[in-house]
């Protein structure tokens, strides 16, 4: 059944870069005939791949959607505004539908698409008909017919004296075959020996006929099978040969790769105790036998870290499954709002984990949504303010190292300053008097800050930028903004390639080991016991110009802290969301195997996964998103619980 | 019912409390010593936090926690028993676990009336062997998440 998802996935992807080369040339020019093949080829093999899993809705639409792609492709239509909307209505659709199928709900309603698709349809037979029947061959005719479900037979009657005395004549044997169905075309046949045969193709809703009976009329009748004779080879008959898969590409499973992942990470481990072995015991080895054990462990290590690197290559994806998506996106929304926006994007290449590819769809959708809802400006504004009518939205992604840069812009109005800081402020948000962007995106991420049109559908379904944020650091990412007002906002993504190894501080709090990420931390300072103010239960610490809100590890997990003068703080957020996780020691730092922790039993906040450093024990990954919405909802409970706290 | 060799289940006899309990082998995935947990803050009272085992991240679960006994001191014969339901994998901290056995079908009977209540909902079924009564364990229900044992009080049912 994965399989199934993943062709269904491979084939909208398909049909998504063809409609994307096809958009360009709509009301210009007949698009490209190779691309119009591709997608034609692509919903062909859809309709197959659905009726084989018994989607029958999608099967519909897909069967609609061919015929479309099909008089496209014989220029009984030319693709029209409308005809592209409802192409790519109906890809979405498609996709809805096997989402749905896969989730196990109900599957969205086909009809008004097929609707459009009939007009679509209807308007071009009626324009093209005269010209249709010399342009269409017998073959297309044979092949519609069998799309409409309907069985071809070849009849073939060769005249005889004999058969003339019966009354049997070609007269006779026509009417026959019209009796059987709608005669798609006929001709006179000369035989080798100089006789002469009449052919009737004749399309028609039997299944089976009797040919013993046909025989008595002196008609050979078998089902239709196209001539062999060599084919014309018009550019339209050609095969088109990007759709050749590429036979040294293996699809492999991703849990497949996840065991092998883990297998590797099992590995370095032991290399870490291998080595660790090898260190207390050198003392006690020969020099060159020492020697030659270090050289053999760093030679170990170092393919090791070969081998972790082409395993996580493997996971690799190019960006650009995602990219593809979204100029749809943008089209429908831009219609429905009446704006004008392009969107264009670079390093579609560019290569990221599987995984995170999955869980980046979400945010990426949501940013793009809201930088054509609160970004691009109406047509009307634009040209006011002095900027091309048309919106752009561009989409840039890039690899820094063991980072991939992904870049959302927007050349609209930029982020309202005044006007966050007014719904900032009347929603009782803390607020600086004049906050840098990285308050300013922030403030727009808190929960709670919702815009004037947080219902319509752009920024829709409540997720919003709380839910972008978290989503991102959940991938150990993160998320920045430039906005110039306006000149446009760009949001930067910041992602690690990979999430199965990470870089991480090993730490110690009541007498336990923690790992935290080290991509989170911006800074680890030290605080002396004395410097620690407390605020309504909060407890805080001067910090640059400011003040730093402390979560002290033991505290959230209820354990007991060592009795210390000055002790760690691991610097997380910026700005106003910067807080201060407090340790007891900070004992390493480690790069770390991530294994998930999944089980309900284990579902804690606070805590992402679970590693091993080498001696068999578990060290406990810290989440830090949990971290601070655990701390923040002690405190609000606490806030609501001491009316003193109120008070500001 | 008829006789047939299919019967008679291979199950893995653990001591819990001076009580004999007995797991369905099928559901074993291997058994180990009680060695290096790492607690888990936060996490139930009866889960004492998570091992390494075999490359994957279990959580172990202290059986006498989780029916209620009160808590006694890993020894040389604690043993983690990893059980795998669906996709799954638990360790279980029993007391001792050293028999491995066939029970046959007909020597099993469905759990007493008069065991309802929270250990009741535990039990697959009682087997005699021999002079020994042993219980059945449900595993599916001993690993639930969601339910919280407060105290050694027993609880009404829940059903």
């Amino acid at each position: 059944m994965d399989d199934f998802y993943a062709e269904c996935d491979e084939h909208l992807g398909e049909v998504r870069s063809g409609l994307l080369i096809m958009e360009r040339t709509i009301g210009k020019e007949a698009p490209d005939p190779s691309v119009l093949q591709r997608v034609f080829r692509n919903f062909h093999s859809l309709k197959g791949i659905f009726g084989m899993a018994g989607l029958q809705l999608a099967e519909t639409l897909a069967h609609r959607t061919e015929d479309y792609v099909r008089a496209l492709t014989r220029n009984e239509t030319s693709l029209s505004e409308e005809g592209f909307d409802a192409l790519t209505g109906a890809t979405e659709r498609l996709e809805q539908i096997v989402v749905a199928y896969r989730e196990k709900r109900p599957a969205p309603d086909i009809s008004a698409l097929l609707d459009r698709f009939n007009s679509l349809l209807d308007d071009s037979q009626e324009s093209a008909t005269p010209a249709r029947a010399a342009a269409v061959g017998l073959a297309q005719r044979v092949a519609e017919a069998r799309a409409r479900g309907l069985r071809v037979w070849q009849c073939l009657f060769q005249p005889s004296a004999a058969l003339a005395e019966k009354g049997v004549t070609v007269n006779s044997a026509r009417a026959r075959a019209q009796e059987l169905g709608e005669i798609l075309h006929s001709a006179p046949r000369v035989e080798s020996g100089g006789k002469i045969s009449f052919e009737f193709i004749v399309a028609s809703r039997v299944a089976e006929v009797d040919t013993a009976t046909w025989a008595g009329d002196g008609i050979e009748i078998h089902e239709y099978a196209a001539p062999v004779a060599p084919k014309r080879s018009g550019p339209s008959e050609s095969p088109p040969v990007a759709f050749v898969a590429p036979s040294h590409v293996v699809r492999v499973d991703l849990t497949r790769l996840d065991e092998l992942m883990r297998i590797m990470g099992d590995m370095v481990v032991h290399r870490a105790r291998l080595e660790e072995v090898g260190n207390r015991i050198t003392t006690l080895l020969p020099t060159n036998e020492a020697r030659a054990l270090q050289e053999v462990n760093v030679a170990f290590g170092r393919e090791l870290r070969n081998l972790r690197d082409g395993l996580m290559r493997v996971r690799l994806v190019p960006i650009g499954e995602i990219f593809q998506r979204l100029p749809f996106v943008v089209r429908d929304l831009a219609h429905e709002s009446g704006k004008r926006i392009r969107i264009s994007s670079t390093g579609q290449e560019t290569e990221i984990d599987k995984y995170l590819v999955e869980r980046l769809k979400d945010p990426l959708l949501h940013l793009v949504r809201n930088a054509v809802t609160h970004g691009i400006e109406t047509t009307e504004e634009r040209l006011a303010a002095g900027k091309p009518p048309e919106g752009t939205i561009n989409l840039r992604a890039t690899t820094v190292g063991e980072t991939v840069v992904i870049e959302i812009s927007d050349d609209g109005r930029g982020v309202d300053r005044e006007g966050v800081m007014a719904r900032a402020r009347s929603a009782g948000m803390p607020m600086a008097e004049q906050p840098d962007t990285s308050e300013l995106l922030e403030t727009i991420s808190q929960p709670g800050f919702s815009t004037r049109e947080a219902a319509d559908r752009g920024a829709g379904r409540g997720v919003g930028m709380t839910a972008v944020q978290s989503a991102i650091q959940d991938m150990g990412g993160e998320l920045t903004m430039r906005t110039e007002c306006g000149l446009g906002t760009t949001f930067t993504l910041r992602l690690p390639l990979t999430l199965a190894i990470a870089d991480a501080l090993i730490i110690a709090a009541g007498g336990q080991r923690f790992a935290m990420p080290q991509s989170v931390v911006q800074e680890i300072t030290t605080a002396a016991a004395e410097n620690v103010k407390i605020l309504e239960r909060n407890e805080i610490m001067p910090y640059r110009n400011g003040i730093l809100p402390l979560i002290r590890l033991s505290t959230v997990f209820g354990l007991t802290p060592e009795q210390r003068r000055e002790f760690p703080v691991l610097v997380l957020g910026t700005g106003l969301n910067a807080v201060g996780i407090v340790a007891d020691r900070v004992l390493a730092q480690r790069e770390i195997v991530v294994r998930a922790v999944n089980d309900p039993l284990l579902k804690v906040p606070a805590i992402s996964g679970a590693t091993e450093l080498g001696d068999g024990r578990a060290v406990l990954i810290l989440d830090t998103v949990g971290l601070m919405q655990t701390a923040r909802q002690k405190r609000e409970r606490h806030l609501a619980s001491s009316p003193a706290g109120k008070v500001l | 019912m008829t006789q047939t060799v299919r019967d008679a289940d291979a199950y893995i006899l653990f001591e819990l409390a001076n009580t004999t309990y007995a797991i369905r082998s099928g559901d074993v995935q291997h058994m180990e010593m009680v060695e290096h947990i790492t607690p888990v803050p936060n996490a139930p009272a009866h889960v004492e936090g998570v091992v390494f085992s075999r490359g994957q991240v279990v959580p172990a679960v202290n059986l006498r926690l989780r029916f209620g006994f009160p808590r006694a001191p890993y020894t040389l014969r604690s043993r983690l028993i990893v059980v795998q339901v669906e996709e799954r994998r638990v360790g279980l901290i029993v007391d001792a676990a050293r028999e491995f056995r066939n029970i046959s079908a007909d020597t099993i009977r469905a759990p007493n009336e008069s065991i309802t209540g929270l250990s009741g909902q535990y039990l697959a079924g009682i087997a005699n062997i021999g002079d020994r009564v042993v219980l059945l364990l449900n595993i599916p229900e001993v690993i639930k998440s969601g339910v919280e044992v407060s105290s050694a009080e027993p609880a009404l049912a829940e059903n």
